[in-house]
């Protein structure tokens, strides 16, 4: 009986190299997986509300500035609401949106971030307004969809 | 001779240090995912063309302008093209027109990609093109089409790309 449980004790002690390998080469892949789909960076949202990005496959990173988010029911800069499209007329520059961003023109950036489905003819005024008050670059966030 | 042949030496044990990478992987996982959120990001640089605004100076090569008219269901490439390389000649420019089909519902994006490449075969030195967006063009849908347009990283096709 003891020759047996010694045989037994010495086959179950530690772990295997074998074993170890695959679990090390796993971790590895997952940690690559992560790294170039996951983003440090988190996407600005409407407190309340659907809202989601249009995909992209521009890779270009972002670079600060104002953050203006246009959702289907208002418009958002840097997480404060700003103006509700019902009560933004139909044409021209969106005022509220306009004051507010001339307050802030230290910085001449503006980064908007528009859910998939809102029109041109919201977003192309949003685009308008900023240019108007002064910013000199602009630029669309989408949601990264690229291949690995 | 058997005398000085080596003994051969004991295989080093190699699973604490496999345990330590394996550890340090667990906890880089769980400090990526306490850090990061599944959702990255791409930005599509803009340039909106102000009112009044005179037009750029004529492209030197044989296309000189190209317009992406986009609708939410079809587009329609048109880009004017110089008859001749003699500079000075003033009406030797012909318009020509690709309408790109819808699919289903949407732009055929394979088919503005090959209307795109057609006429960057022209003039691969031409970078600026045009979308005119209708107002009923959703955001999805315009930065599909910037997408297009722009080109990849391997393959550019126009990377200065204006609003109107």
């Amino acid at each position: 009986m003891k020759r047996f449980r010694r045989r037994e004790e010495q086959a179950s002690v530690g772990l295997d190299v074998g074993a170890l390998a695959p679990m090390v080469d796993m971790m590895t892949l997952l940690l690559v997986f992560l790294l170039r789909t996951y983003s440090t960076e988190l996407a600005p949202t409407p407190p309340s509300g659907p809202f989601a990005l249009a995909p992209t496959s521009s890779e270009e990173s972002r670079q600060g500035g104002i953050e203006i988010l246009v959702a289907t029911d208002a418009i958002y800069v840097d997480g404060q609401r700003i103006a509700a499209w019902d009560y933004a007329g139909t044409e021209g520059v969106v005022k509220p949106l306009y004051d507010r961003l001339l307050a802030s023109r230290t910085k001449a950036r503006a980064e908007v971030h528009a859910d998939g489905t809102v029109p041109w003819r919201r977003l192309g005024r949003v685009l308008a307004t900023a240019q108007a008050a002064g910013m000199e670059e602009l630029a669309i966030v989408g949601g990264y969809r690229g291949s690995l | 001779m058997k005398l000085f042949r080596r003994e051969p030496e004991a295989e080093a044990d190699v699973r604490p240090t496999l345990l330590g990478v394996v550890t340090l992987m667990f906890l880089l996982l769980f400090f990526l995912l306490a850090t990061s959120s599944g959702q990255r990001l791409g930005v599509v640089d803009l340039r909106l063309a102000a009112p009044g605004e005179a037009p750029p100076l004529p492209h030197a090569g044989l296309v000189k302008s190209v317009v992406v008219s986009l609708q939410p269901s079809a587009a329609r490439v048109e880009f004017e093209v110089a008859t001749t390389d003699i500079a000075s000649s003033a009406d030797t420019r012909e318009l020509r027109a690709i309408d790109v089909p819808s699919s289903g519902d949407r732009v055929d994006l394979a088919a503005l990609l090959a209307a795109l490449e057609t006429v960057h075969r022209i003039d691969g030195s031409q970078e600026r093109a045009e979308v005119r967006p209708s107002p009923e063009v959703s955001t999805a849908t315009l930065l599909a089409v910037l997408d297009v347009v722009r080109g990849s990283s391997q393959a550019p096709l126009f990377p200065r790309v204006s609003l109107q």
